[in-house]
């Protein structure tokens, strides 16, 4: 039982202390029994006060410390290490959340704001009165990281762990590594390709011995918590040996398959075989078999003799001590009709479009029609007024622009119109904006709930608008091609996020601890995000992303070792009669079954309990206590707070 | 000659806003020793004084004070605060020769407890110019509450040498004998976070900043509405009345090839939208309208906090600013071409908040040999490899962190130090030689 409490009320700048009276309930709160010190602070966080408070904890001999202050989200670690410095152990801390759960939602009713504030802080002293000095728990660790996706963010983040010496896992899902930025051509800003800019990357991860890399991988399953994952991957098979030097017999299999299909390569609109590669000097530089498309019709084997169909699906497990995500993001698919799309046969997307423009030599043409006037339609799946998506994908506005001037380079007379919500070429990104107006884009703006309309008007399609820059005229423009400028969404396909139960934001795309100071951690330990899995971003801030994400899982692998915390369950196997309800009820698979002594009992792995108490509620002998959050402890607490004062 | 071999480190961070010291606190952390030099102070750099942030609407100076306190006493970070760097030579070998200079304080830091007694005791009142001038500051003073380190300094320009001070310190730490120090140090691997400035309004007169009492910069307003604002309301300057009819003026000094920047500063959409909420909890009965190019909210959740404002009822008004003038009550009478109309409006408002863009800040130059540290066309830091390696600059080993290299908001600062310290680190354990 802890007599020496030191009770520190913070203002919180005006925070707290414009709707709480802070001084009542530092009064009230220095006649609880075990109180020794009752005291306001106006910024309980502020180095110079955190100091002041170990000096005060050392020199009354405090045993035991609450502060009131905000959510414990932000600055329960921050107390809690002030405790430690102070000479106690840090679990003889408890924080008390005054602001959140006080001050802002009561702002209208200052009485009754500081009366719950002192039932908070008293409840706070009644736990801390039993608190227990513990020590956390010491864990092996695996040195190793599993990135998971090879596009740009993902091989950044791969090559950078790598040089700092750590084993690095690096599974791609699809068969070639790259991700979206294989397919583009000049990126904004440079003069090099996408191509080029990938190249540069698998340069450096096939050169480092510290990566193994797979494609074809799909995480299955996943164990663990932070330190020591173990996680399953399934392999798919190529179907065609992976050092395959027999350029010539390929080039001659992929001549005879006779089955075409649309090649997601180059966004449906050119075939491709069912064996096949993107590019000659991709990597790896093997072709591959989708089986889902191929009629086993052996004419391949044929001619080539590295083509082996009797290829298995493999699992492999790793071990590793943190996981990066980087899985990226999908385009948006419009719905049939959306703007045209599927309806009217010159409506494409813009990843279509800039493939187009990849493959076009001599003159641009779609459908066999020569192209002249190209219509841009913006935020098509972004900003929606009616649907999912209300956020902006960031990077479209730019990316368009950048096509759109550098279509030029490659083929003249092309009439530039975009049918824009507004430009938000944001940053340098601005110059590029002025480059096409100079150059006589001309830029339309419609109303958020007022959309550009394509239409088929006697075979030609035309697109309207009701412009906010030539105050509201409608105006209409006949396009010989309708890009449809779409945003990012997050992956439909997440069995990732789904096993390693990541979080996801309104957005549904992965939500990171805060969004303003810790961007790239997630709430799971152990598991970073980067990249456009996160939320839309462009190249460079995707390989910022990567890099902050592979600092901090690097942070969980630097050492053999890693402390946890030790607020776990833990049984009382004198009670336990070993009933199965705690294992199934566990969401962490941390409960076995176990022989003690003549009996069976439960056993809780301290390493993967995550102190949920989901177990405790269930177990019909009370057999389990939570640490810091035992019974006597909860009780204690409610028993202050039913009790008026 | 101070001691080398207590003068060197493994990497060197410039400037202390929360670019630097998330810098500082990554490197390290990987047990790597960091010498953080700020010029100012104290550290926390604009960030500090900021009210709230966008879309959180978290308190700025909460979620900025666990980082600056992880900072102050990292084991191996060594702070110096009121420092500037003179110069940065890149050495032959793998490493870098820095000339830094220690201003003088005045003041013994390792003795004074930040007791405010000598504030009290001074009796020369200048303007504070972390409260942008709203309230008077002593020339012996702390600069804010949450200062770090929160110890006095004299501002010896202004001092007048009457030694009150030195008579209430208790702990005798007033030294007017001190002098500036300078020190030479040795380090493998430099991190440049300086940040960017504010643009100055004074460079577009017809906007009347300076001499109308009420149009005020976005800086001045945060001051207004942060937790430790000055007034503990949000007053118009000109006469103390409480506003009613606030208008903002976005892109004053960004887009806008009059005054040389062609640029978008990425940060004023969100900031003046965030303000503007803030606003209609401080002011329930003011109306609040925003002028602008474009919004620009395009980052996670802000396309969601623009709608949320249009909820709120502020009014957003395609158009941009030609002209402000004062009228004799002290209101301000706005000209703008109202773009849903098509025709030239005036307006009449009873603040005008300027919406000052981000510039870069041009200190680095003067650190390095002519030539070797490069710039882009609007000042900002050359990155030498822009999608491979963002955070390089034009000197291998030089890495930039957050606003150096353009206009960005907090999270992309974020990312871009833990991409520079990352950087850094690799940089670090690469190097051969032992210094």
């Amino acid at each position: 039982m802890k007599q020496k409490i030191g009770v520190y009320i913070c203002h919180c700048g005006g925070n707290i202390s414009d709707y709480v009276d802070v001084d009542k309930v530092k009064d009230v709160l220095a006649k609880e029994d075990g109180v020794y010190v009752s005291k306001t602070t106006i910024f309980a966080c502020a180095d110079s006060n955190q100091k002041e408070m170990v000096a005060d904890i050392k020199a009354n001999e405090l045993d035991a410390v609450v502060v009131a202050s905000c959510s414990p989200k932000l600055h329960q670690i921050t107390f809690q290490a002030v405790t430690e410095r102070a000479g106690l152990n840090k679990y003889n801390y408890v924080h008390a959340n005054i602001r959140e759960q006080v001050s802002w939602p009561h702002s209208d009713n200052k009485i009754g704001a500081t009366e719950k504030a002192i039932q908070i802080v008293r409840s706070s002293v009644a736990k801390v009165r039993l608190s227990q000095a513990i020590e956390p728990i010491e864990i092996d660790t695996q040195q190793a990281v599993l990135v998971l996706g090879a596009g740009i963010a993902g091989m950044k983040a791969a090559i950078s762990l790598a040089k700092m010496g750590t084993q690095v896992y690096l599974a791609e899902r699809e068969h070639f590594i790259g991700g979206r930025i294989a397919h583009w051509d000049v990126l904004c800003g440079t003069e090099e390709t996408g191509k080029e800019l990938v190249t540069r990357l698998y340069t450096d991860v096939i050169a480092n011995k510290n990566i193994t890399l797979y494609t074809g991988a799909e995480m299955v399953s996943s164990g663990g918590s932070k330190g020591n994952f173990n996680v399953q991957l399934k392999l798919k098979p190529r179907y065609v040996a992976d050092v395959c030097d027999d350029k010539e017999n390929i080039k001659k299999a992929i001549e005879v398959c006779p089955v075409e299909v649309p090649d997601e390569f180059n966004f449906g609109i050119t075939k491709r075989k069912a064996i096949y590669h993107n590019f000659p000097s991709e990597y790896p530089q093997a072709a591959v078999i989708n089986m889902d498309d191929c009629t086993r019709c052996g004419e391949c084997e044929k001619v080539c003799d590295k083509i082996d169909l009797s290829q298995k699906e493999e699992t492999v497990e790793v071990k590793v001590g943190s996981v990066l995500v980087a899985t990226g993001f999908d385009s948006y698919t419009p719905g049939e009709g959306e703007f045209g799309y599927q309806a009217i046969d010159n409506v494409i997307t813009l990843s279509q479009y800039k493939r187009l423009l990849a493959i076009s030599n001599g003159e641009l043409k779609w459908n066999g029609k020569k192209i002249e006037n190209v219509a841009y339609i913006y935020c098509v799946g972004s900003r929606q007024v009616e649907g999912e998506n209300k956020y902006c994908s960031r990077y479209c506005c730019t990316a368009t622009i950048n096509t759109a001037l550098r279509s030029n380079d490659k083929f003249k007379n092309l009439n530039h119109f975009h049918f824009t919500r507004g430009m938000r070429t944001y940053g340098k990104q601005e110059v590029f904006y002025h480059e096409a107006s100079k150059q006589g884009h001309v830029f339309f703006q419609s109303y958020g709930d007022d959309p550009t309309k394509v239409e088929n008007k006697n075979g030609k399609t035309i697109v309207k608008i009701n412009d906010i820059l030539t105050n509201r005229k409608e105006l209409e423009v006949e396009a010989d091609l309708v890009v449809l400028v779409t945003g990012m969404v997050p992956r439909a396909h997440n069995t990732i996020g789904d096993i390693l139960k990541i979080p996801k934001g309104r957005d549904k795309f992965y939500n990171e601890i805060h969004m303003k100071l810790r961007p790239v951690e997630t709430v799971i330990d152990g598991v970073t995000i980067a990249g456009a899995c996160q939320g839309p971003k462009n190249i460079v801030e995707s390989i910022n992303s990567a890099l902050s994400a592979s600092i901090k899982s690097y942070s969980f692998v630097s050492s053999d070792k890693l402390s946890v915390e030790p607020i776990v369950a833990k049984i009382d196997e004198n009670l336990c009669q070993y009933c199965d309800a705690c294992t199934t009820a566990c969401p962490f698979d941390a409960i076995s079954k176990v022989k003690s002594g003549s009996k069976d009992v439960a056993l809780i792995n301290h390493t993967v309990c995550k102190g949920c108490g989901m177990c405790l509620p269930v177990c019909p002998t009370n057999a389990i206590q939570l640490i810091t959050f035992s019974d006597d402890e909860v009780e204690n607490m409610i028993n202050v707070l039913a009790n008026e004062l | 000659m101070p001691n080398i071999e207590k003068k060197s480190f493994d990497a060197l961070v410039v400037g202390g806003g929360i670019a630097g010291v998330e810098s500082a606190i990554n490197i390290a952390n990987n047990g790597l020793k960091v010498l953080l030099v700020e010029k100012d102070l104290t550290i926390g750099g604009k960030m500090i004084m900021l009210s709230k942030v966008f879309p959180t609407l978290d308190c700025s100076a909460c979620i900025t004070t666990p980082k600056i306190s992880e900072v102050d006493r990292h084991p191996n970070v060594t702070i110096m605060t009121n420092t500037e760097v003179l110069h940065i030579d890149k050495q032959d070998k793998h490493y870098f020769k820095a000339q830094i200079k220690e201003k003088a304080r005045y003041v013994d830091v390792s003795n004074c407890t930040g007791c405010q007694l000598c504030e009290d005791a001074c009796p020369v009142v200048v303007p504070d110019q972390y409260q942008y001038g709203m309230v008077g500051r002593k020339a012996a003073y702390i600069p804010f509450n949450i200062a770090s380190p929160r110890v006095a300094s004299i501002d010896i320009e202004n001092c007048s040498l009457c030694g009150a001070c030195e008579k209430a310190c208790p702990t005798q730490c007033i030294d007017f004998t001190q002098e500036d120090k300078e020190y030479e140090i040795v380090v493998k691997s430099v991190v440049i976070a300086t940040g960017f400035n504010l643009f100055d309004p004074l460079k577009i007169p017809r906007y009347s900043y300076g001499s109308a009492k009420n149009v005020i910069t976005s800086m001045e307003m945060e001051r207004h509405l942060a937790p430790t604002r000055p007034y503990n309301h949000v007053l118009r300057p000109g006469d103390g009345k409480m506003p009613d009819n606030i208008a903002y003026v976005l892109c004053t000094g960004s887009r806008d090839m009059t005054v040389g920047n062609p640029i978008c500063s990425q940060i004023c959409c969100m900031y003046s939208i965030k303000q503007a909420q803030l606003l209609m909890g401080a002011l329930p009965m003011a109306d609040v309208t925003i002028y602008y190019i474009n919004i620009r909210s395009f980052g996670k959740g802000f396309e969601e906090f623009y709608e949320q404002a249009k909820g709120m009822g502020i009014n957003f008004v395609k158009g941009k600013i030609g002209q402000i003038d004062e009228l004799e009550n002290g209101d301000l009478k706005v000209r703008y071409e109202d773009i849903n109309q098509g025709k030239l409006v005036e307006s009449k408002h009873d603040l005008v908040v300027l919406s000052v863009g981000a510039m870069a800040n041009e200190d680095p130059k003067t650190m390095f040999k002519a030539d070797t540290w490069k710039q882009d066309e609007f000042a900002f830091a050359q990155q030498k490899d822009l999608f491979y390696t963002p955070s390089l600059s034009s000197i291998d080993g030089v890495f930039l962190a957050g606003t150096t290299s353009g206009p960005m908001d907090i999270p992309d600062t974020i990312l871009s130090s833990g991409a520079a310290s990352m950087e850094a680190i690799r940089y670090i354990k690469q190097a051969k030689v032992e210094i």
